[in-house]
């Protein structure tokens, strides 16, 4: 840089500052701009990294104030990562040699290995099974030693005794407010092969996981919960420092080891065996990829947003550059003092944006930790990131000047300082530019649509390029667009044409606004484009079990009938409930399986059940089996005729599975029993018969594949009993939570299942409302600023309005003018752009495994309100807001 | 001759104790139709008060302004906006068009904002244009006129709709001296045919143009020249 | 004002008896400085005298007519291309009677000043009312225009002057009186004024 230009940032700079300070209000939006998404992200990454516990920070909830956490694995010999949780191999358990194979007892062992006089105490965690309020539920426990030093920092009290004594017990919050609070008597219970046993312990005291909450937990002394199941060991262990070196001895004789010192100074990597080094995840190229070009979009729509502030600010100054130039300023001089705007504002911007952010992450912690059932680690304040952050926030504000800078050193000197206010004719070219990469986006994207189906990743980084480079060309064709609306604005009313034709007036101010409404919208709607199509896709691909809102309860065959149907007449009416008869397939002398043959063909059945089985038992097709009065009638007359009926439904036989064709003749059955044992089972034959047989078709979903009729049973020597249970609908949601939660207290296993047709994820759901409010808030800042913008430039315009007779409100009704222009012009704009990388990933989002079917579902209603409603909603908005009164003297005086 | 135009006694007082500044006191002040009243005064004498006042864009602390029967200090902003659209017409020194609006279209503005229907108001618009003699720029931008032209497009909007007061503040002050006559002209010939006119200026040649003169100082008339002449033809100059 | 001069310059054009003069001056400058037709004869005997026309002959009425010599076109030549000198100060009349007024005790200054801008300003909405008339852009009718022109443009700087002389009495009088009731009034301000007298 040589010395003269280093002057003239000196005195850009000066002037920018000056400038800064002198439109208070100006500048005051332009860092609001800047600032808004250094301040979001800074605190995200705080709540983020604080939330966020490494290895180190998780020492204290893991291992209390011991020195190591030891766990036996039954192995010979492991491999470990200077953190177990992270990555361990196991060697030797397959391997017929005898080995040391250490278990519960072996605290010797470990003490041989570390030294005898530390001091040690057990700690187990497991999971049981207590008495609620109205049934019960799962809870998990933690015995150790509690009074113990080395135990400390395991828990939190909370209130209550603590720690507890012998037949006594702390639980936490979440578990308390189920049922046993202090004072009362926890009632835990243990299924084992015997049957159930209960054991009650007192509640002294309510205490909290330093490691998590929310997830119900009991703590006591060892044993307090009865004996645990659980064969490897685990103590904390004290007495000094374990090394890396003790590490690996432990790990020699099968035992994990999580060491404090280890964890909170680790050895170089070369200290690790290779084998165990090899854990760490890939960089995933693909990911990286795609984050960049999002975050190149994020900064571009951080710039557009930015964009016409700047653009006023150059605009503010032209007559001071004109000044210039006249006096022999070089077109040089010119852009620097305009990029100085953005060199000031971006590095106040990026410093003050970081210092929000981070006190609002420290207020938000708190908060987050709210919706986290884990407890965060130590605040974090990741500065290497930050610095980036703020980098980001300095890169968007120079950029935004960027624009402004260039066309202040082209400005034309006479025009200017003649006082004509218009701007630089079109250029020609660009829209032309912008049409060829709308044309490349449209290509990328198709070409990535096709690629990633086999391919994987590469792909979607073709799509995402592909937007990017869609919405360039979108920005590029802006002008042209304005201009085109400007000149056809001749026969809107007076406010819409004066806001269409002031719009294209001010390109510099208008085109980055919107841009960055298009973009907005073009975000949405390809996200929204993508997120429906992939719900369409689990949509299309989700089959009901039973009519929605019907119920049914699968039997094991060594339930109580009546037991369970006690249970169901508590919720339910008498008639709601059908016994369903069939065959039970599994059962203690192992699984039956069917076979279904014509000829030698082997009929294919697939079906998923909720009943129990999948083989029903009826003289007559029974009522729950949704028919024809035709289709019932064939079945029925073969059911009579000792046959068998064959259910099918379009919905249970998906894409590629074909299904049965019958001829007429009689079905051959075969019956075959597979052994009990689990390895080595084998089948053998035990029944066989033929028997005329139908296909009906069932309207809705079918409850069971196959229909026997009694005789065929008979004929095959096969019991009936009832399977299970069918409920007719409705059942309420109420309803169905009491009866789970009732069913999962009796001793025998009833499995309860409602249909309730595809449930989308909760999680889909709330990334389409953030998806719309995001797009709602950034379209509306882009329209806002835009607009304020304009109104404050058009003074004189309002003020000469004022003199031939303008209302006042007339300043509310070109506000809202400014906003549907810049809205609707955007959002017109945005949302074809959006289609392009929208549709394309919707391809390898859907592509369906067996068929490479794919789904695609555009949400109109999303699309219609974003480029409809939004717009006028925020012109709606704007001209309410707007403050209704003109400058009247602005000009007289 | 009625006045069009009546002050009576007013004051005007801009911001409050110490700082409080009178830019008129008691002024009362008359334009009557067919006449154009020229107000002189150096600058800070209270005449674009005066014009302000007279436009109904700012209210007076003390006194009565009437426009043609109404006083304008009774009226809301609403009618009073309603007053400039239909009765009082303004012309600026810096002609303050809208950039953003063709000729015709400023023109048609206080029509359009009158509730007249565009293409009526557009037509009424390029037949003022058309009396000032500039019916083929009617579809031009101000941008893309020269100064002279834009001020016959403000005259034209100050007269649209047979306004019968017209406002003007130094309308020639930006223009050269025979492009400040033409529009003088035009304002003169308006309130020949009938309007009443306020020309406020600093200059003497202009003021001529008037049918009486009105000296201001420090915000009060301290002169005022009838419209009786000395008919030069027949009485040379006494001096 | 030169007649001699002005008289040539129509002679330049053609040969003319003394009325026809008088009426073609007049015409041409809108009667604002009205001829006697003996003013016209004497100037006509004298431009004989030095050579510069010629009265050549009578006409049927019995009218000198009279033509331009060669050096009588030299001398309109000369005239047209040399600037009037302005030796001597216009409106003395106004200016000495200002003078005075400010000096001689007794009299009020300002109304003389506004007497005097009323009248003049009178004189210029009669000059321009003379000018709204004339709006035809004939040789002659523009050439009466461009006088009334002047006279206009020379009222127009009397009031200016008047206005002048106006603002700068009352400053003076401003100025008269600030010394005496600045101490008593506003004794803070008093050192301002000093310093401000001191580096004067």
């Amino acid at each position: 840089m040589s010395a003269s230009t280093r002057g003239g940032w000196r005195v850009a700079l000066r002037l920018a500052r000056r400038e800064a300070l002198r439109r208070k209000g100006q500048t005051v939006l332009m860092l609001v701009l800047i600032c808004l998404p250094v301040v979001a992200v800074t605190a995200a990454a705080i709540v983020w990294r604080t939330q966020d516990v490494s290895s180190a920070e998780s020492v204290d909830r893991r291992m209390g104030s011991a020195d190591a956490l030891v766990e036996t694995t039954g192995a010979d010999r492991v491999v470990q990562g200077f953190d177990p949780y992270d990555s361990f191999g196991t060697f030797g358990e397959d391997d017929l040699s005898p080995g040391p194979n250490l278990g519960r007892g072996d605290v010797e062992a470990v003490l041989d290995v570390l030294g005898h006089d530390r001091p040690v105490i057990p700690l187990d965690r497991d999971s049981r099974l207590f008495e609620t309020d109205r049934g019960v539920g799962d809870m998990e426990v933690v015995t150790t030693d509690l009074a113990h030093p080395l135990a400390d920092g395991l828990l939190e009290r909370v209130e209550g005794k603590y720690p507890p004594g012998p037949g006594e017990v702390v639980v936490n919050q979440a578990l308390a407010s189920r049922g046993p609070g202090i004072g009362d008597t926890l009632t835990v219970i243990r299924k084992t092969a015997d049957g159930e046993k209960t054991l009650d312990l007192e509640v002294v005291g309510i205490a909290e996981s330093t490691e998590n909450r929310g997830y119900e937990l009991a703590a006591g002394l060892p044993g307090a919960f009865g004996e645990t199941e659980n064969p490897t060991g685990r103590w904390l262990v004290g007495g000094g420092p374990v090394s890396w070196d003790d590490v690996r001895a432990l790990n020699a004789i099968g035992v994990l080891v999580a060491s404090r010192q280890v964890l909170t100074d680790p050895p170089p990597e070369s200290a690790l065996d290779p084998v165990a080094g090899g854990f760490d995840e890939p960089v995933d190229q693909v990911v990286v990829s795609v984050l960049a070009l999002v975050g190149v979009m994020v900064l571009l729509e951080v710039v557009l947003l930015a964009g016409p502030a700047f653009a006023v600010r150059a605009k503010a100054q032209a007559h001071t550059l004109a000044l210039v130039a006249a006096a022999g300023g070089t077109p040089g001089q010119a852009r620097r003092t305009v990029l100085a705007s953005g060199v000031v504002i971006g590095g106040l911007g990026g410093v003050l944006g970081v210092g929000i952010g981070i006190g609002i992450g420290a207020v938000a912690v708190p908060v987050a930790q709210l919706f986290d059932t884990t407890r965060f680690g130590p605040f974090d304040v990741p500065w290497p990131l930050l610095l980036l952050v703020a980098g980001f926030g300095f890169l968007s504000a120079v950029l935004a000047a960027v624009v402004p800078a260039f066309s202040a050193s082209r400005q034309d000197v006479v025009a200017v300082l003649a006082g004509r206010r218009g701007e630089r004719r079109l250029s020609v070219r660009s829209p032309f530019l912008g049409l060829a990469l709308l044309g490349a986006g449209v290509a990328g994207a198709a070409v990535g649509a096709g690629t990633s189906g086999r391919g994987g990743g590469a792909g979607s980084v073709l799509i995402a390029g592909s937007a990017l480079v869609s919405v360039v060309g979108m920005i590029l064709v802006v002008p042209v667009v304005i201009a085109l609306v400007a000149r056809s604005a001749a026969r809107l009313p007076l406010a819409l044409r004066f806001a269409a034709r002031d719009a294209s007036r001010h390109r510099t101010r208008t085109v980055p606004a919107v841009a960055a409404v298009g973009a907005t919208v073009a975000g949405v709607v390809a996200l929204g484009i993508a997120v429906s199509s992939q719900e369409a896709a689990n949509a299309d691909a989700y089959v009901p079990m039973l009519p929605d809102g019907y119920g049914s309860v699968a039997l094991s065959a060594d339930a109580d009938r009546s037991a369970v149907v006690d249970v169901l007449g508590r919720s339910l009416r008498d008639d709601q409930v059908v016994d369903v008869r069939g065959v039970q397939t599994s059962t203690d002398q192992g699984e039956l399986e069917f076979e279904f043959r014509q000829g030698g063909d082997v009929l294919m059945l697939s079906h998923w059940g909720t009943l129990g089985s999948s083989y029903v038992v009826g003289a007559k097709v029974p009522d729950y089996v949704d028919l024809s009065a035709d289709a019932r009638a064939e079945a029925d007359a073969v059911l009579d005729a000792g046959g068998l009926v064959l259910m099918r439904s379009e919905r249970s036989y998906p894409e590629g599975y074909p299904a049965p064709e019958l001829d007429g003749g009689p079905v051959t059955v075969d019956v075959r029993r597979w052994s009990p044992e689990e390895e080595a089972s084998t089948a053998t034959d035990v029944a066989s018969a033929a028997a005329p047989s139908a296909v009906v078709e069932v309207s809705r979903s079918s409850p069971a594949v196959v229909l026997f009729s009694p005789r065929l049973l008979e004929r095959l020597g096969l019991e009936t009993s009832t399977v299970g249970m069918f409920i007719y609908g409705p059942v309420s949601e109420e309803a169905e939570k009491d009866l789970q939660e009732a069913l999962a207290a009796l001793p025998t296993a009833a499995y309860l299942y409602v249909e309730r047709g595809y449930q989308p994820d909760a999680a889909v759901r709330i990334v389409q409302v953030v998806l719309a409010a995001l797009g709602g808030i950034l379209m509306l800042g882009g329209t806002l600023t835009a607009t304020f913008l304009a109104l404050s430039d058009a003074r004189p315009d309002l003020a000469t309005m004022a003199a031939v007779g303008a209302r006042p409100r007339t300043r509310r009704t070109v506000a809202a003018a400014y906003a549907l222009v810049v809205g609707g012009v955007g959002a017109v704009l945005g949302a074809p752009v959006g289609f392009i990388p929208g549709l394309a990933i919707s391809q390898p989002l859907t592509r369906s495994w067996e068929t490479g079917a794919t789904a695609v579902d555009v949400p109109w209603l999303l699309i219609l309100t974003v480029v409809a409603g939004l717009p006028l909603l925020t012109a709606a908005a704007v001209g309410a807001c707007a403050r209704g009164r003109l400058p009247l003297t602005a000009r007289i005086d | 001759m009625s006045a069009v135009l009546e002050l009576t006694d007013v004051t005007r007082v801009h911001g409050e104790g110490p700082a409080a500044v009178q830019a008129l006191r008691a002024v009362s002040f008359r334009a009557h139709a067919g006449e154009l009243v020229a107000v002189m005064g150096p600058s800070g004498s209270g005449k674009s008060t005066l014009l302000t006042l007279a436009g109904g864009l700012d209210r007076p602390t003390d006194g009565r302004v009437v426009v043609e029967g109404v006083e304008l200090g009774a009226l809301g902003n609403d009618e009073r906006a309603r007053m400039r659209r239909t009765s009082i017409g303004y012309v600026f020194q810096g002609f303050n068009l809208i950039p953003a609006l063709t000729a015709a279209e400023n023109v048609a503005l206080s029509r359009e904002l009158d509730g007249v229907a565009a293409r009526t108001a557009r037509a009424e618009a390029r037949r003022v244009l058309e009396e000032v003699g500039i019916g083929d720029l009617a579809d031009r931008f101000p941008d893309d006129m020269s100064g002279g032209q834009q001020q016959r497009v403000a005259i034209a909007r100050a007269v649209v709709g047979e306004r019968r007061l017209i406002l003007a503040d130094e309308p020639t002050g930006a223009l050269d001296t025979e492009t400040g006559e033409e529009i003088l002209r035009l304002l003169r010939a308006r309130c020949d045919a009938g309007a009443a006119g306020v020309l406020v200026t600093h200059e003497a040649r202009h003021a001529a143009w008037a049918d009486r003169v009105v000296f201001l100082r420090d915000g009060r008339v301290v002169d005022e020249t009838g419209a009786e002449s000395v008919d030069l033809l027949t009485e040379p100059a006494a001096r | 004002m030169s007649v001699k001069h002005a008289l040539l310059a129509l002679l330049e054009q053609e040969p003319m008896y003394g009325y026809q003069l008088r009426a073609e001056f007049e015409q041409r400058t809108g009667t604002t400085w009205p001829l006697n037709v003996g003013q016209v004869y004497t100037t006509l005997t004298r431009l004989e005298r030095d050579g510069l026309a010629l009265a050549e002959s009578e006409d049927a009425e019995g009218h000198v007519i009279y033509r331009i010599t060669d050096a009588g076109r030299v001398e309109v030549a000369t005239w047209f291309t040399t600037p009037v000198a302005r030796t001597q100060p216009p409106r003395d009349e106004l200016a000495i009677k200002l003078a005075l007024a400010v000096t001689v005790p007794g009299v009020d200054v300002g109304t003389v000043i506004q007497q005097q801008r009323s009248a003049t300003m009178h004189a210029l909405q009669d000059y321009t009312r003379l000018k709204r008339r004339a709006t035809g852009s004939e040789p002659a009718e523009l050439a009466w225009s461009l006088v009334l022109d002047s006279l206009v443009f020379a009222a127009e700087a009397e009031i200016r002057w008047l206005d002048h002389c106006e603002s700068r009495l009352r400053r003076a009088a401003i100025e008269r009186a600030a010394p005496t009731s600045a101490p008593t009034s506003t004794p803070t301000s008093a050192p301002a004024a000093a310093n401000e007298r001191s580096h004067r």
